[in-house]
């Protein structure tokens, strides 16, 4: 876990977008979506694995994704999470409004031109 | 919740997947299983939290919602025993009497016929009401000119419940069972299916006497027959006739009538050949209107409609046939309206019961509702907290209406075992007699679902009012000063209501049963004006042998030589029913000389007894004018007839009624002449308005069913075994029935009944005051309570013990006065309504004077108690206290 680079505790609903994006790739069991969200950020985002689960039954809930029982690799009982169609939409829509937000902050934290994304 | 333990479950196991997989993951980065473990464990933190948050994140359904406001109101409940108990008993109280009294006027009047869509089942025909029981009826012809010219009914039947003398085979013996005879269309019309075998076919009704077959009740199939399957086409006896069995009613089919559970069926076909009169040809005759009528209305016809088609076709035959059917009057009825209408005592002493039973619930909510808003200020901390904390004031009175509900429910349950307490001594209402008839009385799913609704409405009508006070809280000043907040006006306004109202409910209850109880006593005091012991009963009805006319009559000639020999036996007298039992009672029409009746209508119906000569005296029944009946009263000699006084003073107010003459039954009927006045006892029950009724001979009336009233020297009991060996000897095939003393039937009828009566009204008039005692007891001990500050303060100060015992006193007793005002003047107008049911003009002052007084020294009581207690406070002790 010890990476030279600093972390960033993530923001309030930020988690639920990154849960949203990497479920776009394909069902995902929450311990596998833990280590693809902190692997896609190169471990500088800070996921805390815990309110990774509040996360999770939260979009369930809302709809956004849906759990369903599966067996895993190693013939597993696991708890699988999938995107539902009202998801992905709410992604899209999600992103753009991130989208919009991070080229604001870019804007005011650096000179133009200096823009930039990760 | 096991679907929230599921979810519990599941969630379990998602997190041991995670460590699992955690664990597996380190291990395989290369830590040692115990390092990978911790690590795992610590990269999740701590599970309980992660547990709790997810939780939190599924939110709550309504149902969990509902669920968790029903565990707290247990717990809330659990926690203060006493009030629990008094509310919940209170309650128990109220709907099992509701319970009790529901299954009552459920066997009595309201249950619906057993059918598929009962309520578009009608009866129709013409009025033959007697003596203010109504009844509507036809004979057969009628019936088929109604049913051809009629277009408002999906098929209308005929019916008619008669007893028959059943045997399995030519030697077996007979017993009684009451059967119908039925026109082809009856059970298609009803909706019924046979449960076996096959329904009548159209053609079964249309030859007299042809079709000689048997659809049995499944009471007695499974009784007599031990449900045998193969039944059909066995043959029976009924009063010696060979019927063929062709199939057996389902037994949910129980009948048309509230009383009798006919055992059988057979075509109205049949019917000729029952009769051992044959001048009477019961097909034929117009103006023999024994049967009942009863059609399905077409969709969308209206009972209105049905009766004015009814009216229409009532006039065409009029016309047609003025001799049998000129002044009738018509009538389509509702079920309800038949059953009200039969009987109205029983309609009006069910709806009597009813309202009183309705008049404890209300009590008892009060007394529930009174203890909720006691405790307002109690729980208005609680409350006040739960505000603070983010509650909405919606869902804390959703909470405090479950917790009354859980009350209701509890006390619905605990009042179902009241009401079958209850329904057991109501059933003491069954006449006992040899035939099938008995009231069914019973808790079934009607009355659970009754007393359901019930237990719901009254947790509303207790819970809301507290509900909505107790949570209309100011939260910062009842979270600072805990139970010493003062109530506002509305609230105490609200809650001396509820106590007045208390005890004007509980004086009504005690009044109207102390009423009854004195009538019914005053009633019984009298007497019913004739003997009722030393006197045994026996009934016969040769027909049910298949006697004819004149093997009948030689056969009571016997009996009347015969009976007045038997050592023991003073008198004996033939008659055609006994007093008291409405079921034996003729009934004739009478149009004196010189009487007008108004155009349009029917003559009146006036109850009659046939009996021989030997009736008065056998009876002690005083002749006040003129004669009894003679020997010399034969058929060939002058028509004679014996009336009461009622009936002389009816017709002839202002002179002799003996020596005037009355055409029997028709214009052109016979004349009669009045030979005797008697005095005008009770002829059906003990607190019936007096009513007109007509003695004939026998002689000259002859009758096939007659009972036998020997009088007895001794006991009466002991005559039974003399009498019956006397009519073996007569024939020794005659079966012999409702043997019994007249004393144990007019014990019953007269004695037994109303006891029954005033035993439940008397019950419910102490419920409701040992409710409103409960009541008044507990608002005056807690208002005492409420006050012991300002009590600390004014004895610290100087007042003496007497100025507030007097204060908390006052209090209770003017609100109990004011409820005894309220109370005296509602009972005023319930007698008024009491008197038009028991026929009586009687003020009775002497109830008022007895039952006021000592409400108003029991109430003083309850009220005495707490507010002595209250003026006993050591001040000092209050006054530190707070």
């Amino acid at each position: 876990m010890s990476t030279g680079n600093p972390k960033i505790d993530l923001l309030q609903g930020t988690l639920d977008m990154l849960i949203l994006r990497t479920l776009l790739f394909g069902p995902a069991h929450g311990h596998a979506i833990a280590h693809a969200i902190e692997r896609g950020s190169e471990d500088v985002l800070q996921v805390e694995h815990g309110s990774l689960y509040p996360a999770l039954h939260r979009l369930v809930k809302q709809r956004y994704i849906a759990a369903k029982d599966g067996l895993s690799e190693n013939n597993r009982k696991a708890k699988y999470y999938s995107l539902t169609a009202l998801g992905r939409k709410h992604l899209t829509a999600e992103n753009s409004k991130w989208d919009r937000l991070a080229q604001a902050i870019a804007r005011i934290m650096r000179p133009a031109g200096e823009e930039g994304r990760s | 919740m096991k679907f929230r333990r599921r979810k519990q479950e599941s969630l379990d196991d998602e997190i041991r997947d995670y460590l699992d997989r955690e664990t597996q993951f380190n291990m395989e980065a290369g830590m040692s299983p115990e390092e990978a473990h911790y690590a795992a464990q610590r990269k999740l933190g701590s599970t309980s939290l992660v547990k709790e948050n997810t939780r939190a994140a599924w939110g709550w359904t309504s149902i969990e919602r509902f669920w968790q406001d029903l565990v707290y109101g247990f717990r809330m409940l659990l926690k203060n025993p006493g009030f629990t108990l008094v509310a919940v008993i209170s309650l128990a109280i109220g709907i099992g009497a509701n319970s009790a009294m529901f299954s009552l006027a459920d066997g009595l009047v309201l249950r619906p016929l057993p059918v598929p869509h009962p309520n578009e089942v009608v009866t129709a025909g013409y009025n033959t009401s007697v003596g203010g029981f109504g009844g509507i009826n036809a004979s057969y012809r009628d019936y088929l000119d109604f049913r051809n010219a009629s277009k408002s009914f999906d098929g209308l039947f005929a019916s008619s419940t008669y007893t028959f003398g059943f045997s399995k085979g030519p030697d077996s013996p007979a017993q009684l069972k009451m059967g119908m005879l039925v026109t082809g269309n009856f059970f298609r019309v009803l909706h019924v299916d046979p449960e076996l075998g096959r329904d009548f076919t159209e053609d079964e009704d249309k030859v007299p006497g042809r079709d000689a077959v048997v659809i049995l009740g499944h009471d007695l199939w499974n009784k007599d027959f031990a449900s045998d399957p193969a039944i059909l086409g066995k043959k029976i006896r009924l009063s010696g006739i060979e019927f063929t069995i062709i199939g057996v009613a389902p037994e949910r089919f129980t009948g048309l009538d509230n009383y009798v559970r006919p055992s059988l069926f057979i075509p109205v076909a049949m019917w000729p050949r029952f009769m051992s009169d044959p001048k009477i040809n019961p097909l034929e005759a117009r103006d023999y209107r024994q049967l009942n009528l009863k059609g399905r209305l077409k969709p969308g016809i209206s009972v209105e409609q049905a009766q004015a088609e009814f009216t229409g076709i009532a006039k065409a035959l009029e016309r047609a046939y003025p001799e049998t059917n000129r002044n009738r009057v018509v009538e389509v009825r509702t079920e309800l309206q038949r059953r009200i209408e039969r009987s109205p005592p029983d309609a009006q002493i069910t709806a009597m019961l009813l309202i009183l039973a309705l008049a404890v619930l209300l009590v008892a909510c009060a007394n529930v509702a009174g203890l909720l808003l006691s405790r307002a200020p109690v729980r208005a901390r609680e409350m006040a907290l739960r505000l603070a904390i983010g509650a909405g004031r919606p869902r804390l009175i959703r909470q405090l209406l479950t917790e009354s509900l859980l009350i209701a429910l509890t006390g619905g349950l605990l009042g179902l075992a009241i009401g079958y307490a209850g329904v057991g001594f109501l059933n003491h209402l069954s006449p006992p007699t040899d035939l099938p008839v008995q009231l069914s009385v019973q808790l079934d799913e009607r009355a659970l679902i009754f007393s359901l609704t019930v237990s719901l409405l009254s947790a509303i009508f207790f819970g809301l009012a507290p509900a909505m006070q107790t949570t209309r809280t100011d939260v910062i000043s009842a979270l600072r000063t805990a139970g010493a907040e003062t109530p506002h006006r509305r609230r105490l306004f609200g809650r001396n209501a509820l106590v007045a109202g208390q005890v004007a409910l509980s004086l009504v209850l005690l009044m109207v049963s102390t009423f009854i109880y004195r009538g019914f006593q005053q009633t019984l005091g009298a007497g019913p004006g004739f003997r009722t012991d030393h006197l045994l009963m026996l009934s016969f009805d040769p027909t049910l042998l298949r006697y004819n006319e004149t093997q009948t009559q030689q056969f009571y000639r016997q009996i009347a030589e015969r009976a007045s020999t038997v050592p023991g036996v003073k008198s004996a007298t033939l008659a055609s029913g006994v007093p008291m039992d409405g079921s034996n009672l003729g009934s004739v029409t009478i149009l004196p000389e010189g009487f007008q009746i108004p155009k349009g209508q029917q003559n009146p119906s006036i109850f009659s007894s046939t009996v021989d000569e030997h009736y008065f005296d056998t009876m002690d029944l005083q002749v006040v004018h003129g004669r009894g009946f003679r020997a010399s009263d034969t058929s060939t000699s002058p028509r004679v007839a014996v009336v009461n006084e009622q009936l002389a003073k009816h017709y002839w107010p202002d002179r002799d009624a003996i020596g005037k003459r009355f055409r029997l039954n028709s214009p052109d009927g016979p004349w009669v002449e009045i030979v005797g006045v008697t005095k005008t006892t009770k002829y059906l029950w003990i607190a019936e308005s007096p009513m007109d009724f007509v003695y004939l001979p026998f002689a000259q009336h002859p009758q096939t069913q007659m009972t036998l009233l020997a009088q007895s020297s001794g006991d009466a009991a002991n005559l039974a075994l003399p009498l019956r060996q006397m009519i073996r000897e007569i024939d020794v095939n005659q079966p012999v029935f409702d043997v019994r003393t007249f004393d144990d039937f007019y014990q019953f009828r007269a004695v037994g009944q109303p006891n029954v009566v005033i035993r439940t009204v008397g019950m419910m008039g102490l419920m409701g005051l040992v409710l409103a005692l409960v009541g008044l007891y507990g608002l005056v001990s807690y208002a005492a309570t409420r006050r012991s500050r300002e009590i600390g303060i004014r004895m610290a100060i100087g007042a003496a013990r007497g100025t507030v015992l007097r204060m908390v006193l006052r209090q209770g007793v003017v609100l109990t006065l004011i409820g005894i005002a309220i109370g005296l003047a509602a009972s005023f107008c319930a007698k008024r309504l009491l008197n038009t049911i028991f026929a009586s003009d009687d003020v009775d002052f002497v109830t008022y004077l007895l039952v006021a007084p000592a409400l108003l020294a029991v109430t003083a009581l309850a009220v005495y108690i707490p507010a002595r207690r209250a003026s006993r406070i050591d001040a000092m002790r209050v006054l530190r206290y707070e």
